[in-house]
């Protein structure tokens, strides 16, 4: 593993933490959502960044959320997931914004499982819960969508790791 | 600013504080499982006492516990309006006329309510008496058999530990962004929609491009000083694991038997 490889994901993962805990209280309106997670796209732009969303997640889930450890198994499976059939499915896929859509869409579908811990944990109705927390999740990353594009052309993300 | 991650951490000097982090990880991960075997009075009844003692000898005051509670307050009572109207079975408690309440539905809302409330409490204690610094480090001897499977656990650790590091830090420079675009008239908190997202790349470009280059100064310098991953790495604070940390995984494991026994 390089070392610059190994930095760059652990400030990844830090600022994925920092925005977690600072940018999430201003709300836009009455949506919440966690805006850390249009780091999700940085993915479409070199699968690399994975490893930093990834331990993102982990650390804030570990020390934040309300339902404890076990939105390390589901919240960080759920990354995993849907990070790696994302990253398969950009083989095939070259356009950075077709990635985009298919990463909102994919994020959004795969909410199910978070839904499913909520389920289990505080038993709420699965296809409510799932309904709800997709919908937060999409908003996030379809607003991130052009955000993320906007940046890439200033920043260039392919290079940065 | 500093409150909001490091402040959930309190130093202090009591029998949960002096416990190895391998043992608390352990013991947290295994009571989420077992808080699943309860499922009558009883049952949940002796978890709670053994909560409590818990949070007796963490000697952490009750104060921090209740307002760790804070954000999850209103899911607790959604949880249990949810089950006090949904689940429609054994007598009637309350009849409102266009809504009956009934037992079992107190009873599911109260037992589930209970469940999420321990768990917010153990995993509240776990974070409150252990340093981010120690839970890594505990983190990285559990994760060791997975080595065998060519999972890279110490640099896994090390990326843990520097992240921990730089959170602070980037959080303090995120907030003197958000000042700044804000001095220039920037408005996050107001306005349509649409303007207040175009505010926010202002504020995550600066933000980028100032923590990649952190990243690359830090690639630099372990570099500069001969950083070359675990291999024969010595370590400066040492995990001791005593009596007190096994006694408290063989409580934990008879309290699991117990309830397998008592469970309806």
């Amino acid at each position: 593993m390089k070392v610059k490889f190994l930095a760059t994901s652990a400030i990844i993962a830090a600022l994925y933490i920092a925005i977690t805990m600072l940018v999430a209280p201003i709300s836009f309106g009455q949506v919440q959502f966690r805006i850390a997670e249009i780091f999700n796209h940085l993915i479409a732009f070199n699968p690399r960044f994975m490893l930093g969303v990834v331990l993102g997640v982990f650390f804030s889930n570990f020390l934040m959320s309300s339902v404890g450890p076990i939105d390390l198994i589901f919240g960080v499976g759920h990354t995993i997931l849907t990070l790696g059939i994302f990253i398969f499915i950009c083989k095939f896929v070259k356009n950075i914004w077709a990635r985009l859509v298919i990463n909102t869409t994919l994020f959004t579908f795969t909410m199910f499982i978070i839904a499913a811990q909520l389920n289990l944990v505080l038993d709420f109705p699965f296809w409510e819960t799932w309904l709800f927390v997709a919908f937060g999740e999409f908003v996030v990353l379809a607003v991130g969508a052009p955000i993320m594009y906007t940046l890439n052309k200033r920043l260039d993300f392919k290079k940065l790791i | 600013m500093e409150k909001m991650i490091f402040g959930r951490y309190i130093p202090g000097n009591s029998f949960v504080h002096k416990l190895d982090p391998r043992s608390k990880l352990l013991f947290v991960f295994a009571f989420i499982i077992v808080v699943f075997f309860a499922n009558n009075t009883l049952t949940y009844g002796i978890l709670l006492a053994f909560t409590l003692i818990v949070i007796l000898l963490s000697k952490i005051r009750l104060y921090f516990l209740i307002n760790g509670l804070k954000p999850v307050i209103f899911l607790m009572l959604f949880t249990l309006i949810l089950h006090l109207f949904m689940t429609r079975e054994g007598p009637v408690l309350v009849d409102l006329g266009f809504m009956k309440i009934y037992e079992e539905g107190l009873r599911q809302g109260v037992y589930i309510s209970m469940r999420f409330l321990m768990l917010v409490f153990m995993t509240s204690i776990l974070t409150l008496t252990t340093s981010p610094i120690s839970i890594t480090d505990g983190l990285e001897v559990l994760l060791n058999p997975f080595k065998k499977i060519k999972l890279p656990v110490h640099e896994l650790a090390l990326m843990m530990s520097i992240s921990l590091r730089f959170i602070p830090t980037l959080m303090d420079e995120t907030d003197k962004i958000m000042k700044a675009q804000m001095a220039r008239g920037s408005d996050l908190s107001a306005g349509p929609i649409k303007d207040r997202l175009k505010a926010v790349v202002p504020l995550l470009v600066p933000l980028f491009i100032s923590a990649f280059k952190r990243a690359e100064d830090l690639a630099t310098a372990m570099e500069v000083r001969g950083y070359r991953g675990g291999e024969g790495r010595t370590k400066y604070r040492l995990l001791k694991w005593h009596a007190k940390d096994t006694i408290i995984l063989v409580a934990l494991v008879i309290m699991a038997i117990l309830l397998w026994m008592l469970r309806g």
